[in-house]
């Protein structure tokens, strides 16, 4: 298999990662665990394996291993388009946490990333939530800003703010207070398939550099072979579409508000800037122009762009380095002639940047989950057992457990997990790592903002296919999200 | 002339006025002690959330503030949904959804069952088979008739372009002229069973000797079946018809999960778009005032529903 050459694109990291420092920067960053401003994958390699870490022994600090207590917990867990491997690794912290916690009779739910807002949203309606949540990187200032949350910062459960990204800590803070606690914290990269590539007259080892290659490729792609160029995800409701559409959108120099400058205000609505409109107007070229992306789109979600991706009929998509693992895990699965067609793809699966736009921007969204504890008035009970909470956070913030359920495609969000043997482990076993870490400087959060959900999840999506369907024009589109925003930030 | 003895007399002064309601209602007294237990439940889980529905519909409910900050705005809500467009475009979608997937059903079902009413070989299995659209889990038939219909790689697809009939695979759930019709299809399968059990049972009730009696008199199969066997299936059809537009009208699970309502809302249903209202976008006072709206609508049905109902107990206690 060939690894790509990242050469320039990580010169250009470097450049964007003063750009990165800055945007992350907070003032309280003193001695950082890791050095963001050297930020790249030497740097990563360099880093990783240095430092052992006893997990047991740094929570038995914050709550005794021989508390006795109880705790409900839901979280954000594995769903059908995540690798076993990541199964294997939840399975693996629940029971260590157990083996860890004897006396604590824990009481977990997983729910997927499109489920999980909805329900939290109805228990927290009737004082039935539970004790502790892990939540998805939108949801932290909406229930903060509700009050549903108590404060809780890296420091109540041993660890510094400096341990984790800046960015992340962004989206667990409303109002100077911290809510919550990053689990992990990842950016996506760009997927192509080298053997389509080949065939459809493009330079196998060459991705589009910029959206508009994207737009042209995937032409030329469908035009060539009959098959779909360019994942194309715009289902509602759904977290894999603003991950998809917000770097096209950022790049072309676009935005919901100024969240891609150095210092956010959120003040100004630019769902409507030619910029934005040119990036959905690149939507619109593929899907409705060139008919080259999968019809399937608006009902789509990630999960239903990898079968079609290991079938060989889908030649890019962006997407985690856990795709990787997706791909061979289905692979396994695949009988008969599947099985080498299968292999053919895996074979020729490529790993590259998220493409720029027209004035070079590059962009990727900052994505990742945070762990919080709430206010005891809205658990079911009354009771809130602070300790057994805190036991299960410091836990998975670790160095240890941020990285190992950040194993397969995804990043720890304490900065230690970097230095950890296991991320050297996985640096050498996750294919195509690299290219994600590479992409961190580029990340790019949504805005910390209550209204964020709602407007990634549904507004956002909403425009995509009001234009994709023709419902609207490009311009109606992107005039009637506008519209839809400013209305919601309109209220309290 | 009647005597009237002291105890007769004690127990008329106790009673309320010998007519209205009062009258009735300590003549069944017992029969009142009986269903309270009962009533006081309903009050609890369907009163009261009524009561608060229609409360909420009054209030504002902005992202930022948690239910019990909200703010009073009166009828505002019924204004914004009466001038939003959405809502006239989720109306006429409901109206579509609810006539056509519960006259079709109807239809589909009655026919079904006449030709099952008849015995022959394999009755019993053929039964079984077509009841089975019925008994499946709603969830799992809504993600098998997604596949079913992907635009990309569904079975009908596959089929189609196979047998060389399409260049491409027909587009049913990602276009917005037919994504309502595919979806009243996936409805109609499911529900046809339960209209052709009802009818099936209506269809016991017609008296065998009144058709044989037409029979004898020269009526052709049509006149029997329009002048004996349909009116006596009246009721029930009215029934059926009352039920499945009900169920239809608070349809969720199969627009929900294969569509979302989507694409551009071209789905959206009443009860989809009160969903999204309320627990995607947590604006718990327009999605209330969507709901009051629909109450009265289902409530009207359902007056109609009891009125069928009592119409035919009347029959049947005056035959």
């Amino acid at each position: 298999m060939t690894r790509i050459t990242l050469g320039s694109a990580v010169l250009r990291g470097t450049v964007a990662t003063a750009l990165m420092a800055s945007l992350m920067s907070t003032s309280a960053l003193g001695a950082p665990p890791v050095d963001l401003s050297k930020w790249s994958p030497e740097y990563v390699r360099s880093i990783a394996g240095t430092q052992d870490f006893d997990t047991a022994a740094d929570c038995a600090k914050v709550t005794p291993l021989d508390y006795k207590g109880r705790l409900t917990f839901w979280y954000q867990g594995v769903f059908e388009g995540d690798p076993d491997l990541l199964r294997q690794y939840y399975k693996e912290f629940f029971e260590t946490f157990r083996k860890t916690y004897p006396n604590i009779q824990l009481e977990e739910q997983a729910l997927t990333y499109n489920d999980l807002l909805d329900k939290f949203r109805t228990a927290l309606l009737g004082n039935a939530a539970p004790m502790a949540v892990r939540l998805q990187i939108l949801g932290g200032t909406e229930f903060a800003s509700k009050g549903y949350l108590e404060p809780l910062k890296p420091e109540d459960v041993g660890y510094s703010t400096d341990d984790f990204w800046p960015g992340a800590m962004k989206a667990v803070t409303w109002e100077d207070v911290t809510y919550g606690i990053p689990t992990n914290n990842e950016t996506m990269a760009f997927i192509w398939n080298a053997d389509i590539f080949k065939r459809a007259g493009l330079d196998p080892d060459k991705p589009p550099a910029t959206w508009d290659d994207v737009v042209k490729y995937s032409k030329q792609i469908h035009d060539k072979l009959g098959i779909a160029g360019y994942g194309l995800v715009a289902r509602k409701n759904a977290g894999n579409t603003p991950y998809r559409f917000m770097p096209q959108l950022w790049a072309y120099g676009g935005g919901v508000f100024d969240e891609a400058t150095a210092n956010p205000t959120y003040k100004e609505v630019e769902l409507n800037s030619p910029q934005s409109k040119a990036a959905l107007q690149a939507s619109y070229d593929m899907y409705v122009r060139d008919k080259s992306v999968p019809v399937s789109a608006l009902t789509n979600q990630q999960a239903d762009n990898q079968p079609l991706f290991l079938a060989g009929q889908l030649g890019m998509m962006i997407s985690h380095p856990s795709d990787y693992d997706v791909m061979l895990d289905l692979q396994k699965k695949a009988t008969g002639t599947d099985k080498d067609k299968a292999q053919t793809v895996i074979d020729n699966m490529r790993y590259g940047l998220i493409p720029t736009g027209p004035d070079g921007k590059r962009a990727v969204v900052f994505g990742g989950s945070n762990i919080h504890i709430l206010k005891p008035e809205y658990v079911e009970g009354g009771k809130v057992d602070e300790p057994a909470a805190k036991a299960i956070i410091c836990m998975w913030t670790s160095p240890e457990w941020s990285l190992k359920m950040a194993y397969a495609g995804s990043n720890p969000g304490n900065l230690n997990g970097f230095k950890t043997k296991w991320m050297k482990e996985r640096l050498d076993n996750i294919e195509f790592l690299d290219v994600t870490t590479s992409m961190l400087p580029y990340g790019i959060p949504f805005p910390a903002l209550p209204q964020s959900p709602e407007i990634m999840n549904i507004i956002v999506p909403d425009m995509l296919q009001n234009a994709l369907t023709g419902a609207m024009t490009v311009d109606e589109a992107a005039d009637d999200a506008a519209e839809k925003v400013k209305d919601l930030m309109g209220g309290l | 002339m009647t005597i009237v003895t002291g105890k007769a007399e004690a127990r008329r002064r106790l009673q309320p006025g010998r007519s209205g309601v009062l009258r009735k209602i300590w003549e069944h007294r017992a029969d009142y002690a009986y269903v309270l237990p009962a009533i006081a439940v309903m009050l609890i889980v369907i009163a009261y959330p009524i009561y608060y529905t229609i409360e909420l519909s009054f209030f504002k409910t902005p992202p930022g503030l948690q239910l019990r900050d909200k703010i009073f705005i009166g009828f505002d809500n019924y204004t914004t949904i009466l001038a939003s467009r959405v809502f006239w475009k989720v109306t006429w979608n409901t109206l579509i959804w609810t006539l056509g997937s519960t006259f079709i059903s109807f239809v589909l079902g009655f026919a079904a069952a006449l030709a099952l009413h008849r015995d022959f070989i394999g009755r019993g299995v053929l039964r079984a088979i077509l009841i089975v659209p019925w008994v499946i889990s709603a969830v799992a038939a809504s993600y098998i008739w997604r596949w079913i219909y992907h635009s990309d790689f569904g079975i009908i697809g596959a089929v189609l372009v196979g047998l060389g009939l399409a260049d491409r695979p027909p587009n049913f759930i990602d276009s917005v002229s037919t994504v309502l019709p595919s979806l009243i299809v996936v409805n109609i399968w499911r529900e046809f069973p339960f209209a052709m059990i009802m009818m099936m049972a209506g269809l016991q009730t017609v008296p065998e000797q009144l058709l044989s009696a037409a029979k004898v008199d020269g009526a052709s199969a049509w006149q029997r079946f329009w002048h004996v066997t349909f009116p006596h299936l009246r009721n029930v059809s009215t029934v059926t018809i009352l039920l499945l537009a009900v169920a239809n009208f608070n349809s969720f699970i199969i627009p929900w999960i294969m569509t979302g309502g989507g694409p551009s809302n071209a789905s959206h249903i009443w009860i989809t778009h009160i969903y999204e209202l309320a627990f995607g976008r947590q604006l718990w006072g327009v999605a209330s005032a969507y709901s009051v709206l629909l109450f009265l609508i289902l409530m009207t049905l359902g007056y109609f529903y009891v009125r069928a109902l009592s119409g035919n107990e009347r029959k049947e206690g005056t035959a």
